[in-house]
C-alpha cells in the first residue's frame, strides 16, 4: 500500500453529552491516496469535520475516539535506513504527547472554515506563522521571518514584507484565508486538511483560493483532504469523493463516476436537489424530511426514512460496504445481496 | 397625525402601472467618525445612486459580493434605514403611490405590515425566549389586530401552510432545526398578509437538502398569496433558480439589470461576466475546458472608491476612458441595463447551459 497515505479503519467517535451519546462518526473506513485530492462531502452534522479532526487527534471532550485505527504512512526522506513505511496509528497516540505534536502542523496541516476566527487577534500574522516554523524546524528567527515572507508572497499576498507585521483584522477575508494557507504550508506538510476553506468567501475570491490551492498542491506534492458541502466545489477540484451521511461514508468513488452515475439514493437525490447555475428555472426535487436528531438515529440504513427507494429490509438491516467496480463503493441494500448475507450470518 | 396626507405625496407617480415598487436614485451613506468627539472623517457610500423597479408579482434578485450594499438597499426598502437621498415609491393596495423615503415615525409602521423582511440567520432572527406562537403573532398583537383566539387560528393555519405542525406552537425556537426555524421566520413574515417580502439571504445558512425545500416553499407561497419578492443573495445559482429579473451590484452601485436568463447567458457588464464565470460548474468533465476569468485585486473600498468606473482596476477590458469617466446605467433594449461604456461592443461570455 505504498500509495496510501492514511488508512482509516472502522473509526468511531462518540460524544458523551448529558442528553445521551451522539454517535458522530459510526464506523468510517477511508483510504487517502498520496498526492490526490479527496473531497469529503456531507450536510452539517454528518460528522465530516469531526472525522477529519480525528486525523490530527484533536477530538475534544465530550467527544472521544471510541475505536478504530488511523494508520498514517509516514515517509522519511532524511533517514538513512529504508524506513519507508514508518506507519503510526494516530488514534493510539496520546493527544497531548510529543509524537502527535510533531505531526500536527508539520506533516499534517489544517485550514479552518472561518478565516475571521482562526487567527488570534492578539498577534501579528507573521508572528503566528513563524511560531509554527520555529516549533518544527531548527531555523533561527531571522530565517523563519524570511521564509514567512516568501510564503506570504507565494500565496499571493501583496507587499508581504509589510503585511507580515499586520494584525489579522487588517486583512480581508480572502487575504486572511491566504495567510492561513501560508501558515499551513510553512512546514511543507504531506497532508493538508481543508475544512470548508472557501465557504465563508465570495465566489470570485473562492475561485482564486481554489486555484491557489491546486497550484500549491502540485508544487508541494501534497495530498489534499477537502471537506465541503458544496458539490460545485467538489466537481471543480476533487479526484476522489466520499459522501458522508450521519456518520457513515455511504458512497465513495472517483469524481467522474460520482457525478455521472451516482449509486446511492442519497447521492442521487443530493445531486438532483442542488440549484445549478447552468440550469433554466424549473422545479427542483428536494430530499424529503430533514437530517434526523443526533440522539435518535434511525435503525437499519441511516437514510431509510428519507429514501425514495427504501424497502422493508432497510428499516432493520445496516448495509455493508459493497464494491461496484474499481474504487467505487456504496453502502446500500439495493446493491447488496441481503439473503446471501443472512444465510452466511446464520451459518456462523 | 398618522395620516400621510399632510406630506406632499399626492403628485408622486411611477413610470409604469405594473410596478409595485420603484426606487429612484437611492443613496445611503454611513458617516465614518474618529476620536472621542466623533469627528466626521468621511462617508461609506453603501448605496450610491441605485435605481430599479419591481413589478407586482415578480421576484427581483439582488446579487453581489459581500459589502456591495445589497443588504443596505433591502433595509432601506423596509425602512429599517432612512435613506440619505432618493425616492422609494411604493404603490399601495388602493393604487395610490407613496414615497417611503419621506415618511417618518409612526407612519412607517403602517407599511411594516405590507413590506416584510426575512433574515439570513434563522438562529439569530428568532428570540429564544418567545414561543413560536408569540414570535409569529407578535406583530398582530402589537398592532391590536384580532382577538387572541383569532390570532391562534391564524397562526395555526399559517404554520400548516409553511409545512409545520400547529401543535408545535407552544415550543421555543431551540427545539427546531435551521430549516424549521426558517419556516417559522417565513410564517412570521407572512402573518400580516404582506404584498412585498424582502428575503435577505433567506436560504444561505441552510443545508443543501433543506435549501431547496425552502426555495420551493417560497415559490408556492408566492403563487398562493400573490407575493412580490426582493430576493437578496450572493449565491448566483439560487438567484438563477428563483428570480425573474436580476440586479447586479458592485460597491454600492447597480452595474447591470436584466431578465434572469438573458443576464446569465448574455451578460453585458464585465463584472457580471466575471461573477458568473467564478461559480463552480457541477460537472467535473467541464472543469478544465472552462475558460475562467479570475478577478485580480480586492473589491473597492466604498468609502474611498476608485475614479471613473469603480470596477476599472479589476476589469480586463478597461480602457483609459474607464478611469476618468463614470459610466451611467443605460438601456440596451428589452429591459436590459448596464453601466459600462462598452456594453454594446464587448462580446462577453455567459454561463454555458447544461
Amino acid at each position: 500500500m505504498a500509495d496510501t497515505l492514511i488508512d482509516v479503519k472502522d473509526l468511531r467517535i462518540h460524544f458523551f453529552t448529558d442528553e445521551g451519546v451522539v454517535r458522530a462518526v459510526g464506523g468510517v473506513d477511508l483510504a487517502i491516496t498520496r498526492g490526490k485530492t479527496l473531497a469529503l462531502v456531507g450536510e452539517s452534522g454528518c460528522g465530516k469535520s469531526v472525522a477529519c479532526r480525528a486525523l490530527l487527534n484533536i477530538v475534544h471532550r465530550p467527544g472521544k475516539i471510541v475505536s478504530g485505527e488511523i494508520i498514517f504512512h509516514r515517509m522519511f526522506h532524511q533517514s538513512s535506513g529504508s524506513g519507508s513505511d514508518a506507519s503510526v496509528d494516530i488514534a493510539e497516540l496520546n493527544p497531548k504527547g510529543r509524537e502527535i505534536r510533531d505531526i500536527r502542523g508539520k506533516e499534517i496541516a489544517m485550514i479552518f472554515q472561518e478565516p475571521m476566527t482562526s487567527f488570534s487577534s492578539m498577534y501579528t500574522i507573521g508572528n503566528q506563522i513563524m511560531e509554527n516554523i520555529l516549533l518544527h524546524t531548527n531555523l533561527s528567527k531571522q530565517e523563519a521571518r524570511i521564509l514567512t515572507i516568501e510564503l506570504l508572497d507565494k500565496v499571493g499576498i501583496p507587499k508581504p514584507s509589510r503585511l507580515i507585521d499586520e494584525y489579522p483584522f487588517r486583512l480581508s477575508g480572502g487575504m486572511r484565508q491566504r495567510a492561513m494557507i501560508a501558515m499551513a504550508l510553512s512546514c511543507s506538510p504531506t497532508l493538508l486538511i481543508a475544512d470548508e476553506p472557501t465557504t465563508a468567501l465570495d465566489v470570485t475570491t473562492q475561485a482564486n483560493i481554489l486555484d491557489l490551492m491546486q497550484n500549491l498542491q502540485k508544487q508541494y506534492e501534497m495530498t489534499l483532504l477537502f471537506i465541503t458541502h458544496d458539490l460545485g466545489v467538489v466537481a471543480e477540484i476533487a479526484d476522489e469523493v466520499a459522501v458522508m451521511y450521519l456518520g457513515k461514508i455511504i458512497e465513495k468513488s472517483d469524481v467522474f463516476t460520482l457525478f455521472n452515475s451516482p449509486a446511492h439514493p442519497y447521492t442521487q437525490a443530493l445531486l438532483k436537489s442542488v440549484p445549478k447555475i447552468a440550469m433554466t428555472r424549473e422545479a427542483l426535487d428536494p430530499i424529503k424530511g430533514m437530517v434526523p436528531n443526533p440522539y435518535s438515529r434511525p435503525s437499519g440504513c441511516p437514510f431509510h426514512p428519507r429514501c425514495p427507494k427504501a424497502f422493508a429490509a432497510c428499516k432493520t438491516i445496516v448495509p455493508k460496504t459493497t464494491s461496484l467496480g474499481l474504487h467505487h463503493t456504496v453502502q446500500c441494500l439495493l446493491y447488496e445481496d441481503v439473503t446471501e448475507r443472512q444465510a452466511t450470518e446464520a451459518l456462523s | 397625525m398618522t395620516s400621510s396626507e399632510h406630506i406632499p405625496q399626492a403628485a408622486r407617480q411611477m413610470t409604469d402601472d405594473s410596478y409595485l415598487l420603484e426606487v429612484k436614485n437611492l443613496r445611503k451613506h454611513f458617516p465614518i467618525t474618529a476620536g472621542i468627539l466623533a469627528r466626521l472623517k468621511g462617508y461609506t457610500r453603501a448605496a450610491d445612486d441605485v435605481s430599479f423597479y419591481i413589478r407586482q408579482g415578480e421576484t427581483l434578485g439582488l446579487v453581489g459580493e459581500s459589502g456591495c450594499g445589497k443588504t443596505t438597499v433591502g433595509r432601506c426598502v423596509v425602512r429599517a434605514y432612512k435613506p440619505t437621498a432618493g425616492e422609494i415609491l411604493y404603490r399601495r393596495a388602493d393604487g395610490s403611490v407613496v414615497d417611503l423615503a419621506q415618511i417618518r415615525g409612526r407612519e412607517v409602521r403602517t407599511y411594516r405590515k405590507d413590506i416584510r423582511f426575512i433574515f439570513q440567520d434563522p438562529y439569530a432572527a428568532l428570540n429564544p425566549r418567545m414561543t413560536v406562537f408569540d414570535l409569529i403573532s407578535e406583530v398582530l398583537a402589537v398592532n391590536h389586530i384580532g382577538t387572541r383566539a383569532e390570532r391562534v387560528d391564524q397562526v395555526e393555519s399559517l404554520l400548516k401552510r409553511v409545512g409545520m405542525r400547529p401543535e408545535y406552537m407552544r415550543r421555543y425556537p431551540h427545539a427546531f432545526s435551521g430549516g424549521e426555524r426558517q419556516r417559522i421566520s417565513i410564517a412570521r413574515a407572512l402573518i400580516t398578509n404582506p404584498r412585498l417580502v424582502v428575503c435577505d439571504e433567506a436560504v444561505s445558512a441552510l443545508d443543501v437538502s433543506v435549501r431547496v425545500q425552502i426555495l420551493n416553499l417560497l415559490e408556492e407561497l408566492q403563487a398562493d398569496f400573490d407575493l412580490t419578492y426582493l430576493f437578496i443573495s450572493h449565491d448566483l445559482s439560487v438567484i438563477r433558480h428563483i428570480c425573474d429579473r436580476v440586479n447586479v451590484m458592485y460597491v454600492g452601485k447597480l452595474v447591470e439589470t436584466a431578465e434572469a436568463t438573458e443576464l446569465y447567458t448574455q451578460p453585458k457588464h464585465p463584472y457580471a461576466e466575471a461573477l458568473m464565470s467564478a461559480v463552480p460548474v457541477h460537472d467535473p468533465v467541464l472543469r478544465d475546458s472552462q475558460h475562467r476569468i479570475r478577478l485580480e485585486g480586492e473589491i473597492a473600498d466604498p468609502s474611498n472608491p476608485p475614479s471613473g468606473c469603480y470596477f476599472h482596476p479589476r476589469c480586463r477590458y478597461a480602457q483609459p476612458r474607464c478611469s476618468t469617466e463614470e459610466p451611467a446605467l443605460h438601456d440596451l433594449g428589452n429591459g436590459h441595463f448596464a453601466a459600462c461604456h462598452f456594453a454594446e461592443e464587448l462580446n462577453l461570455q455567459g454561463v454555458r447551459m447544461g
